[in-house]
């Protein structure tokens, strides 16, 4: 059988009323990978049964012809979970830049499923056009989208400044507070380090004072010593372990009694960032005690000890000669 | 006595009810060739148990009406 028979035969089949003999056609077609069954596929996407719908994205996005996009963005909306995600899976590796319009239209579209994706999408494309489209969903009803919304303004490039996103810090949704520490971590607005420092110490979920501390490590700001200070004696361990990873990027040491203090945690992760940071800020004070820490139960911590006393006995050499 | 005409302990088990007559997607993407179908029923089996549980037969099913077990060893 020719190649273009074969085609015409699926094809014809696509046509059928019965929904298996669709499901296959759609499927002999994926296989074939023919470009002249892009239009009866994209066709396929309106299709009563949402298995047939389904195939015909997984189709689509093995051709990859850009020609399917606007078609694919229009099934963001589907009712259906699992073709919404199929798409946006699909969509994640077709859209490029030129169809930066096209998302931004869609995002103007009243339905949140679309909206949501349309916003995880703009990520790809990382254009800071996209910031005044964006905006308007800090103040969403929808915690999703609040949520959705400064995610993206993360992956946005050029975008330093947006005040909207420390009024985030504040939203009574612990997962928008949570992107929105990350989120912080990218900007250079006057208030985001205070910001970050209050969540940091004050917030009552220990993920959004964990990623704070990571966005202040990113930041590496010397006002924020006394709050990370505070965030070692934090009672979750990564809060602990990600203000010692931040305080290693801004020695202090003020902060040396505190730091020789969790060498003792119970979670030996933090224990190695604190042999770590002691070994950055190189004081003969801390000795006695990562000489310690050369016992840990754990190797890491062993090691990292070893290296923060070399550390400190090579930047203090008539200790070393003693 | 009771006999099976068919092997139930292969690793690729097809739901007989949900495999489509026409489809040979399965056959198709199996890079042993192992899966055939059956010509009385029309519906795809496993006739060599030679699996590498690489488990495309499975994902391109358009019905899922294919299940590989893989042995607990390789999880």
């Amino acid at each position: 059988m020719s190649a273009d028979t074969e085609l015409n035969e699926w094809l014809e089949m696509l046509r059928a009323p019965d929904v298996s003999e669709r499901l296959v056609a759609i499927k002999m077609l994926q296989h074939l990978g023919d470009e002249d069954a892009l239009d009866p596929l994209i066709a396929a996407l309106q299709d009563e049964s949402s298995a047939v719908q389904k195939l015909a994205v997984t189709a689509l996005w093995e051709l990859a012809n850009p020609k399917a996009v606007p078609a694919l963005v229009e099934c963001l909306a589907s009712t259906d979970e699992g073709i919404r995600e199929e798409v946006l899976s699909a969509l994640g590796e077709l859209v490029t830049p030129d169809h930066l319009l096209l998302l931004l239209d869609a995002l103007h579209r009243d339905d949140a499923n679309m909206q949501l994706n349309v916003l995880i999408l703009l990520r790809k494309i990382h254009d800071a056009q996209s910031l005044p489209y964006v905006l308007p969903f800090f103040e969403s009803e929808n915690p999703e989208l609040r949520e959705a919304a400064v995610t993206t303004l993360r992956y946005l490039n050029q975008v330093e400044r947006c005040q909207e996103a420390i009024t985030l810090m504040s939203d009574p949704d612990k997962n928008v507070r949570r992107s929105a520490a990350l989120t912080l971590g990218h900007l250079a607005d006057a208030e985001v380090i205070s910001s970050l420092c209050q969540a940091l110490t004050t917030d009552a979920d220990w993920q959004v004072r964990r990623n704070a501390a990571k966005s202040l490590a990113l930041h590496a700001d010397s006002t924020a010593v006394p709050s990370l200070e505070t965030a070692l004696a934090d009672e979750h361990w990564q809060v602990r372990k990600f203000a010692l990873q931040a305080l290693q990027k801004t020695p202090a040491e003020q902060t040396l009694p505190a730091l020789v203090k969790t060498l003792a945690d119970e979670y030996s992760d933090v224990r190695r960032d604190a042999a770590i940071a002691l070994g950055i800020l190189k004081s003969p004070i801390a000795l006695n005690a990562l000489q310690q820490s050369l016992d840990d139960p754990d190797k890491d911590v062993c090691i990292y000890a070893q290296r923060a006393i070399q550390n400190i006995h090579e930047s203090t050499p008539e200790t070393s000669n003693a | 006595m009771a006999l099976t005409t068919q092997r139930v302990d292969v690793p690729v088990i097809v739901d007989e009810s949900k495999c489509l007559e026409k489809c040979t997607a399965c056959i198709e993407v199996c890079p042993l060739d192992v899966l055939v179908k059956n010509p009385e029923t029309g519906k795809a089996y496993m006739k060599y148990d030679e699996c590498w549980f690489c488990l495309p037969c499975e994902k391109e099913c358009p019905t899922n009406a294919i299940t590989v077990q893989i042995p607990f060893l390789l999880r």
